[in-house]
């Protein structure tokens, strides 16, 4: 019975990290990052070479399904957002923004719709009605591009339970294998995907583009209508049985974005001008009123077409101290709060006197849930910038710790079955997340873009993209010391874990989200923002500004 | 345990292509069989905008790679014909020794079959038909490889999406994941044509006669 009855809480645990994962790979390639430095602010090189060979550490997160992601900060809001039960889908679109020509963002002003307060209902149906093409704001368009569903379908029979023969463990091995091998195929797919290409364009070129993408989780979506359907393509993955139920997870997507694409613009070589209004130089962190969510418009130049590497993408993670040690922890005191027996042990149940201390130790380090998830649907989540202090207070309440090397000493010996879970419940001392407690505004990352009305007036103004990851702000407000990654004490522990650990840094140390990305920090990018520019042959009232780095 | 195949969409490529083409298409395969913990790679076709995935092992780089240049050696000893290059995965049984046997058999569960058609390469430009090609001709030249190119691409992509569907659509045949070290997770080989076609197509039927193919089964 008690071993059932952990069987049930490791299925639970596998699926709630399987809709954390999809999550981070859907996000991780259609969320633009925003930040042009690391936390130390320094200038962070891009560099092509190889990944696998980056003193990485490996996170307990990454151990999941074996697939270690760059840090995405807005898979963990976003998740921390959505955490509904397992049986709610979970629904990520894909926004195409595109800002008309008449928009002029320094007398921007917020959308009308959107919502103060993210738990109106109303608020959203006025933001997101049913017409997708066109929101009544001025100043832009938005349409979804892809439509992503991770649910999990329970079987209404329990006629799978008993798995025939399979004893549970080997039910569970299946599982987990097939679950890595989904997500393999998600991982690739994203990337085949025409939003993949928007995605890298907005990321890696120094231009400015009048669009931008968004994202939206949810559990539920309005249906697109007939119009919108007959333009998109569905592609599904072949779904994961479990003994209850099944994963299931497929995406609408549209194939033609050559709308997109053949926008006009024009890369524009560096000019100064003398009439220009807004100089960064003047006001490098004038930050815009109430700008929506981040729409990823970097103004780094990258070269196009190289290999990427995992370094590259450091510059966004954050100070992880929020996001990444709440990563996981919020969805273990949900359903299996803290344990799973130890890898190592083989998967066949013989796991008797590991497991009888893990109960114990189970019910020891078991937290209060962080949040209970809603019965009810609750409205799709984007975060405009003042909500991200709500959200880093709802995931930053869940006690974070570092598994201790006692519950760490069971190593991935055995790949078929998922790794203990990397967060353990807190043993009643304050996280040290908490320190880095929520930030009262976005960290803005300044770009410069070139705005203008018609060829008569010349504008440069510096547009400010706001990031989504709060915890950028972190730098602000608190000394590069105090950003440590609290998993510093316990870096043996991480090189416990004996996950093949001749492919990766065994120091384990997680400072790895501090770590440089690939992106330019924003002081020097402001002082190299000099150069502004018109282009007035480009028709468009707003030319492009170049980013002088 | 069945072997499950499965027959890639054949591809016309040119010679310079097949470098890019084949990494492209190995490298995705592998990266859904390495089980392993695996921090992924992206890498940017040069030729095709395209981005697939590698596992970041450097072992499986370096043997991917150099099966590509023995490939490429062959299609040049062998212009003009279509070929097709296997990457299979199997498990290794101790057989028991016998009086006449002492081998390790290797149970193959899984077999990829990709296939190219080679177009046939003038290895030589001489200046007189480079410099024959003058605006116009080279200008069409130019076109039709542009289009070729595009083809190339999108049958690129539904090679991508054939490997996708296939190992979602059949997940039961992949055996458990051994406890092995690394991010390979199942021996694997890739098989090209050898100098001669009867010794890879004996290969071929050796193999299938190991794995019980349906086919050879009455």
């Amino acid at each position: 019975m008690a071993s059932s009855h952990s069987d049930a809480a490791r299925m639970e645990q596998i699926i709630t990290e399987f809709f954390a994962k999809s999550l981070h790979i859907i996000l991780e390639t259609r969320s633009p990052y925003m930040s042009s430095r690391n936390f130390s602010g320094e200038q962070t090189v891009s560099s092509p070479s190889s990944s696998s060979s980056s003193s990485s550490s490996v996170r307990p997160r990454d151990k999941w399904f074996n697939l270690a992601l760059r840090e995405c900060p807005e898979a963990l809001e976003n998740l921390d957002l959505w955490r509904q039960s397992n049986l709610e889908p979970m629904v990520v679109d894909v926004i195409l923004v595109k800002r008309s020509l008449d928009w002029d963002p320094i007398n921007f002003s917020p959308k009308p719709e959107l919502p103060k307060n993210l738990s109106s209902k109303e608020a959203y149906l006025n933001c997101w009605n049913s017409d997708q093409e066109e929101l009544g704001t001025e100043g832009q368009c938005e349409k979804i591009i892809e439509r992503w569903v991770v649910q999990y379908e329970v079987r209404k029979t329990k006629g799978g339970g008993k798995g025939g023969k399979r004893s549970s463990s080997n039910l569970l091995s299946l599982l987990y294998k097939k679950s890595m091998l989904l997500l393999r195929s998600l991982y690739v797919t994203v990337r085949l995907l025409p939003a993949y290409k928007i995605f890298r364009d907005l990321n890696l070129t120094g231009q400015i583009r009048s669009y931008s993408l968004a994202h939206r989780v949810s559990s539920f979506a309005e249906p697109f209508t007939r119009r919108e359907e007959a333009e998109m393509q569905r592609f599904s993955f072949g779904p994961v049985d479990t003994s209850c139920g099944r994963l299931c997870l497929s995406v609408m997507y549209r194939s033609s974005l050559s709308d997109v694409s053949s926008e006009g613009f024009t890369p524009m070589s560096p000019q100064f001008i003398p009439d220009y209004v807004g100089s960064p130089l003047a006001d490098p962190l004038k930050r815009f009123p109430s700008v929506p969510m981040s729409h990823g418009s970097p103004s780094l130049p990258f070269s196009r077409r190289h290999s990427w590497s995992f370094d590259q993408y450091r510059a966004s993670p954050p100070i992880s101290i929020s996001p990444s040690p709440t990563y996981s922890e919020p969805y273990a005191p949900t359903s299996n709060p803290c344990r799973f027996p130890p890898p190592s042990l083989p998967p066949h149940p013989p796991e008797t006197s590991n497991r009888r201390k893990d109960n114990a130790s189970f019910d020891e380090y078991c937290p209060s849930p962080t949040f209970s998830p809603s019965p009810s649907p609750s409205p799709p989540i984007y975060i405009p910038g003042s909500h991200i202090s709500k959200v880093l207070l709802r995931s930053e309440s869940a006690p974070v710790n570092i598994p201790t090397k006692k519950l760490q000493t069971s190593s991935l010996k055995n790949p078929n079955l998922p790794p203990s879970p990397p967060l353990k419940g807190t043993r009643g001392g304050t996280p040290r997340a908490d320190k880095t407690m929520v930030p009262t505004q976005l960290n803005a990352t300044v770009e410069k873009m070139l705005v203008g009305k018609d060829d008569s007036k010349r504008y440069t103004g510096v547009k400010i993209s706001i990031s989504r990851s709060s915890s950028r702000s972190f730098h602000e407000d608190f000394d590069e010391s105090e950003l440590t990654c609290p998993f510093d004490v316990d870096d043996d522990d991480i090189i416990d874990h004996g996950t093949r650990p001749e492919s990766f840094d065994q120091k384990g140390c997680l400072r790895e989200p501090l770590e440089p990305g690939g992106l330019m920090p924003m002081r020097k990018s402001q002082g190299a923002a000099v150069g502004a520019l018109i282009n007035p042959e480009s028709g468009s009232p707003f030319g492009v500004a170049a980013a002088i780095i | 345990m069945n072997c499950e195949v499965c027959q890639l969409k054949e591809l016309e490529v040119e010679h310079y292509e097949i470098r890019e083409v084949l990494r492209c298409i190995l490298h995705t395969i592998i990266f859904h069989r390495a089980l392993g913990l695996v921090r992924p790679k992206e890498i940017d076709l040069e030729l095709f905008e395209i981005t697939y995935v590698q596992c970041g092992d450097v072992d499986v780089e370096k043997k991917i790679d150099e099966k590509i240049e023995q490939f490429i050696c062959w299609v040049e000893k062998h212009p003009n014909k279509k070929s097709q290059i296997c990457l299979s995965f199997f498990e290794v049984k101790n057989k028991q020794a016998s009086w006449f046997t002492n081998k390790i058999e290797r149970l193959y569960w899984e077999q990829w079959y990709i296939n190219l058609n080679v177009a046939q390469q003038p290895k030589v430009h001489s200046s007189k038909s480079y410099s024959s090609k003058v605006v116009d001709p080279g200008e069409n030249a130019h076109e039709e490889r542009s289009v070729r190119r595009a083809t190339l691409e999108a049958s690129l992509r539904d090679v991508l999406f054939q490997i996708i569907r296939f190992v979602n659509d059949k997940k039961e045949h992949v055996p458990p994941i051994p406890n092995r070290e690394g991010v390979i997770s199942f021996p694997y080989e890739i098989t090209i044509p050898s100098s001669s076609d009867s010794a890879f197509g004996m290969d071929m039927i050796k193999r299938m006669l190991q794995t019980g193919h349906p086919t050879m089964l009455s």
